[in-house]
């Protein structure tokens, strides 16, 4: 056991503090890069570029710890940019932002019906609804991007206050609703509970379908308002973010800390796992990386942390 | 069977539990006194189990009334049977591993306990009133079973529960941890709180059990106090007589030594070596747990395990995994029929070819006739009732799907074959049939490894048993020359003088 | 006893229609369209149906199998884009026939690649897979876009002989054309190979159940080599069969097969939970979609809502699949 020793360490260390590590090595490299990565400047740029991301990452990791996961984000994503700015023209903008929002509430307590009440598999079943509403998306806009003709709308996604992009405060303000809702509240101490064992949880009298259902609506409402932002701040509604955006955003999640066998992390660790992604962007982009080996460098990315999730997970069953 | 004068706080009356095919409860009844720890033991598969899992509302009982507390029990759920102050400790333990150990004392509750500092604070109090010092703010998943335990037992004590049960506690504790419980049972006690204690392990029960029940095949065979109890009484009552012709006579003309296995370990293992000889059965006596399935699971290439030797026939082998234990002649039935031995929605057939399929293949093609002749031929000669051999194995009887893995492993003809609880869960007719199944292997020059909870099964099956506890062989005995007792202490841990290895 | 065996029929009734359900639906489909327009029944509409078994049927055939063995497979997207864009650069340089062959090769090697990343891993559930092969979808893209600059690849660029992948596009012996004529030669190798070899049934055990295969001496590992060998091969298949039919190759032709394939899958009846299933069923799947979007087509339906009609359809079918297990 003890000959790996050192290796061993650094490896265990490895699968468990996965984003905390990446980050870490990224802020070295960028202290040696020479670039503009440490300014005030870049740095609300990074946040402001990843805002949307984790709002998509605060709600799908309600579902993750219960058990679950989302894919269906990126399909409610789309839809509900599109529908708010359809929606605003014959209506106040708030009413058009609440429902946007709310539809994606309603395709989430679909998806948690399906999931919950009728026992599918929901890795595949949010695959299924994500692919529909892209459907959906396409047909709305005639796969054409939809300009908005609000200009408060567009202020909404690209205003700042003292400096301070909106979209970082709404990112900070949900964050901090989030984080209190897994923390000090019942509702998110049962996701816990229901993700980690779900037998001991109904036994101690938890209303596991229930609050198992209401991860996946808040997990719809979440990818809903993150729709609406995306929206705003492109001024624009398009139907192309799709599956891409769902499976990265769940690969986010995990990379944080949150794993798919559920009970474990929680919202900080998502908001780690998305800042991977959000600072490697960033970085590559001040490294000035081409966009193909970017792509290539996120697939690696991907496939490695999501290797570690499963290696730990092995070395665990075995261990046992 | 009245057990004293004291006022009664759970009241067991002719319960009865059926589960298909077989019998768990037959007209239980029990009275268990406020303040008294009441131990409760058997064999595996005495009902113990099933009886607990009513009380606690994972069951629900065919028949028979339960009173608690002086209020009837009907339909309860496992939370409901808690808050009405009846907590069950199970062996596995009932707790959310991922999450801390205050919040599982208080599992949703939290808004209760006020938050989480509520909930840290109440939690901290219980385990201090029960002298633990587990920090609440710990992950469980890092506790030792011990520490596990108190955390159970705190929250048991969170319901203020008046009756705690404790299935088989000590089965995963040490010794200097087993004194902790002790104590806190006692403790416990002077609360004017009941105790069930459930065990095997009889230096516990007469070390401080008040009354005594002894349950065997689903019915209370005896219940009164310790001190009227005899250790001698109490196993011959838990073992209890065989039935004649429940078993066919086993084989006698046991030949030369077939295999040898040397030292396997790992981290449940110590040391295990034994031999099995030509037309031996070869029987396992161990508690659920002690390491009798993963010596088997190595064996067989079932688990990683390395630095252990096999020899075949006086030739060293290396076994990596379960085709290369099928290359090298041995057969494997798995302890879990359903998840690790069958294909539930595939066809009889093929679920009898699964490991003789390179025999009805050419240059890898399946020939379809050849096959179904397998099929045919072993559902013929094991008598298998199935209406055809193409209906999914899934809707057999457990009698039936089990004559199916025997079937394939018998159309390879393994000269080892390993059957773990080849019985559990079937019929009392069909359990004939296998045994005589198993006396035809070992009288055509097969050998068996046979392990079962069942003790009786196993001695009136082998030639020869070892016995197994925390991993270790702790005894080699002639199951025919052998008082059951003997065995029976050996594999309870219970014998100084016999531990060791076995040759 | 006798309302119990009137139960029985019925129930044994209901499922074999929702085992059957697909066919079912094919004749309905086949029959609202004959009717809405006579024009369906006649020969040019059924070569143009013949003609749309191409590169998604291909690509079906593969993933048929990983779902057979309880996995599943998101990184045809990335394979088809890679094996595209290769296969195309490599005639000018290797000629047609090297050009075609390399092309196969790289599909398999894509896919055992993706077997040996989920075997290191330990991966064994189907959630697990997806991930990985999603990533692994993005690798083998971005390789495809490195590779070719991110260009597309015209035929018209190419001097030298091309006839092969001509052929494979638009060529026809009588009215059946070349590719319908691959796809039944490909599905009849499968087919066989799926039901009639050792192997294929080493897949179907390992999918239904891995622990009881394992135990049984079915050596699982390399069944998931397979599997996933075949979906990469089939996946290369696919993508000369599209690139040859459009004449360029751009290094993100592939988007969107993984989600139509495994449509086309679970709506054929293979179930997700593994083991059950057949190509044959993937056929039917596939004709389905056909026959719907050519009857949406007839109804003046937009391509778009119809992405959404397959979205529905996918849930449904997936819906369906779960209910039969309970």
């Amino acid at each position: 056991m003890n000959t790996l020793g050192i290796g061993a360490s650094l490896f265990r260390l490895a699968t468990k503090q996965k984003a905390f590590i990446a980050i870490l090595v990224m802020l070295v490299i960028m202290v040696f890069s020479g670039t503009e990565f440490y300014t005030a400047y870049n740095l609300l740029d990074m946040l402001n570029s990843t805002s949307i991301l984790l709002i998509l990452a605060f709600g799908v990791t309600l579902t993750i710890i219960s058990g679950g996961c989302d894919l269906s984000i990126g399909g409610i994503l789309v839809v509900s940019g599109i529908l708010a700015i359809k929606l605003m023209d014959y209506m106040a903008l708030s009413w058009a932002i609440f429902l946007a929002v709310l539809f994606g509430a309603v395709v989430g307590a679909i998806n948690g019906f399906l999931v919950v009440h009728q026992r599918t598999e929901p890795f595949i079943i949010t695959l299924g609804t994500g692919f529909l509403l892209t459907g959906v998306a396409q047909q709305l806009t005639n796969a054409h991007p939809v300009p908005a003709k609000n200009p408060a709308f567009m202020m909404i996604g690209n205003g700042t206050v003292h400096g301070i992009p909106n979209l970082v405060i709404i990112t900070v303000v949900l964050f901090v609703l989030f984080f209190w809702l897994m923390r000090y509240t019942q509702f998110g101490r049962n996701l816990y509970a229901i993700g980690g064992d779900y037998e001991v949880a109904l036994y101690s009298g938890i209303n596991v379908i229930r609050t198992k259902w209401l991860a996946f609506v808040i997990s719809g409402a979440a990818a809903g308002l993150a729709g609406v932002l995306l929206s705003a701040k492109l001024n624009t509604g398009s139907s192309i973010y799709g599956e891409l955006t769902a499976l990265v955003v769940n690969c986010g999640v995990v990379v944080g800390g949150t794993s798919f066998a559920g009970g474990i992390g929680g919202i900080p660790q998502s908001a780690l796992g998305l800042l991977v992604f959000g600072m490697l962007d960033n970085v590559m982009n001040m490294l000035t990386i081409t966009s193909y080996i970017q792509v290539l460098l996120k697939g690696a990315v991907i496939v490695a942390i999501i290797w570690l999730d499963c290696f730990g997970q092995k070395r665990r069953r075995e261990t046992v | 069977m009245e057990t004293g004068s004291a006022e009664v706080i759970l009241s067991i009356r002719g319960v009865s539990k059926s589960f298909p095919g077989v019998k768990a409860l037959d007209n239980v009844s029990i009275d268990i006194a406020r303040g008294m720890v009441h131990g409760i033991v058997g064999e595996n598969g005495a009902g113990k189990s099933t009886l607990m899992k009513i009380l606690s509302g994972v069951y629900q009982k065919d028949s028979g009334t339960v009173i608690f507390d002086g209020r009837q029990i009907e339909h309860v759920t496992p939370h409901q049977s808690m808050q009405s102050g009846l907590a069950i400790i199970y062996q596995e333990l009932n707790l959310v591993n991922t999450m801390s150990v205050g919040e599982n004392i208080f599992l949703g509750r939290f808004k209760e306990m006020k938050g989480m500092r509520g909930t840290h604070a109440a939690a901290r109090k219980l385990l201090e009133s029960i002298a633990s010092k587990v920090s609440t703010t710990r992950l469980v998943s890092e506790l030792s079973m011990s520490e596990k335990q108190m955390v159970e037992i705190a929250k048991a004590l969170s319901f203020k529960s008046k009756l705690i049960i404790m299935d088989e506690p000590s089965s995963s504790l040490t010794a200097e941890e087993m004194v902790e419980l002790v104590k806190i049972i006692r403790h416990l006690k002077t609360q004017g709180i009941s105790i069930i204690y459930i065990s095997h392990k009889l230096d516990e029960i007469f070390e401080f059990c008040d009354v005594v029940s002894v349950m065997r095949d689903g019915r209370v065979i005896d219940t009164k106090p310790k001190t009227e109890f005899s250790r001698s009484e109490l196993i011959t009552k838990m073992v209890g007589r065989t039935i004649e012709n429940e078993y066919p006579p086993r084989p006698q003309a046991v030949g030369e030594v077939l295999m040898e296995v040397r030292s396997i370990n790992t981290q449940k293992l110590h040391d295990v070596s034994f031999t099995l000889r030509e037309g031996e059965i070869l029987g396992f006596v161990g508690l659920v747990g002690s390491g009798r399935t993963e010596i088997v699971r190595a064996l067989f290439g079932a688990d990683r395990v390395k630095g252990h030797q096999v020899m075949i026939s006086g030739k060293p082998v290396n076994i990596r995994n379960p085709k290369g234990a099928k290359d090298a002649g041995l057969g494997f039935i798995p302890e879990d029929r359903k998840l690790e031995g069958l294909v539930l929605p595939f066809s009889v057939e093929s679920n009898i070819s699964m490991a003789s399929i390179d025999r009805f293949s050419r240059f890898g093609f399946i020939r379809k006739s050849l096959e179904k002749g397998i099929g045919a031929r072993q559902v013929a000669a094991l008598d298998i009732r199935t209406p055809s051999t193409r209906v999914p194995v899934g809707n057999l009887s457990g009698g039936n799907q089990q004559k199916c893995i025997v079937g394939r492993w018998l159309e390879i003809s393994p000269r080892i074959f390993i059957m773990d609880e080849p019985t559990r869960g079937i019929d009392v007719g069909a359990k004939y049939e296998i045994y005589s199944l198993m006396k035809k292997i070992a009288e055509n020059g097969g050998s068996i490894i046979l392990i079962s909870s069942e003790l009786p099964e196993v001695l009136n099956m082998s030639n020869r048993v070892l016995t197994i506890f925390e991993g270790r062989i702790t005894g080699e005995f002639d199951p025919q020359s052998t008082p059951t007792d003997t065995i029976m202490a050996a594999a309870l841990g219970l014998a100084p003088g016999l531990a060791g290895g076995a040759t | 006893m006798n309302t119990q065996v009137i139960n029985r029929a019925i129930k044994g009734t209901g499922s074999v229609l929702r085992e059957y359900l697909v066919l079912v639906m094919i004749a309905v489909l086949a029959a609202i369209t004959a009717i809405v327009e006579p024009k369906f029944v006649s020969g040019a509409n059924l070569v143009n149906i013949m003609r749309q078994f191409g590169p998604l049927i291909m690509v079906s055939l593969g993933m048929t199998f990983v779902i057979l063995g309880n996995f599943i497979d998101l990184s045809v997207a990335g394979t088809i884009n890679l094996v595209a864009v290769v296969t195309i650069s490599l005639i000018q340089p290797f000629g047609q026939i090297p050009a075609l062959l390399m092309g196969l090769t790289l599909g398999a090697v894509c896919g055992a690649l993706n077997s040996v990343v989920i075997l290191t891993s330990g991966a064994l559930t189907q959630a697990e897979a997806l991930f990985l092969t999603f990533g692994m979808s993005t690798v083998y893209s971005a390789i495809a876009l490195l590779y070719s600059g991110g260009t597309t690849m015209h035929f018209w660029d190419i001097t030298k002989s091309k006839s092969v992948f001509e052929a494979i596009g638009s060529g026809s012996i009588g009215p059946i054309s070349i590719s319908f004529v691959i796809f039944l030669v490909l599905l009849a190798a499968l087919w066989i190979f799926q039901s009639q070899t050792k192997e294929g049934r080493a897949i179907r055990l390992t999918g239904g159940n891995k622990t009881a295969a394992r135990l049984a001496g079915v050596r699982i590992k390399r069944s998931i080599v397979v599997i996933y060998t075949i979906g990469g091969f089939m996946a290369g298949v696919g993508a000369i069969v599209l690139f040859s039919r459009i004449t360029t190759a751009a290094p993100v032709i592939g988007a969107g097969y993984e989600t139509n394939a495994i449509l086309s899958v679970v709506v054929g009846g293979t179930t997700l939970k593994g083991g059950k299933g057949s190509v044959l069923r993937t056929v039917m799947g596939v004709l389905l979609i056909i026959l719907m979007s050519n009857c949406l087509d007839l109804l003046g339906v937009s391509t778009y809502l119809q992405v959404a009609v397959k979205g529905a359809i996918l849930v449904f079918a997936i819906w369906l699949d779960n209910r039969k297990q309970v």
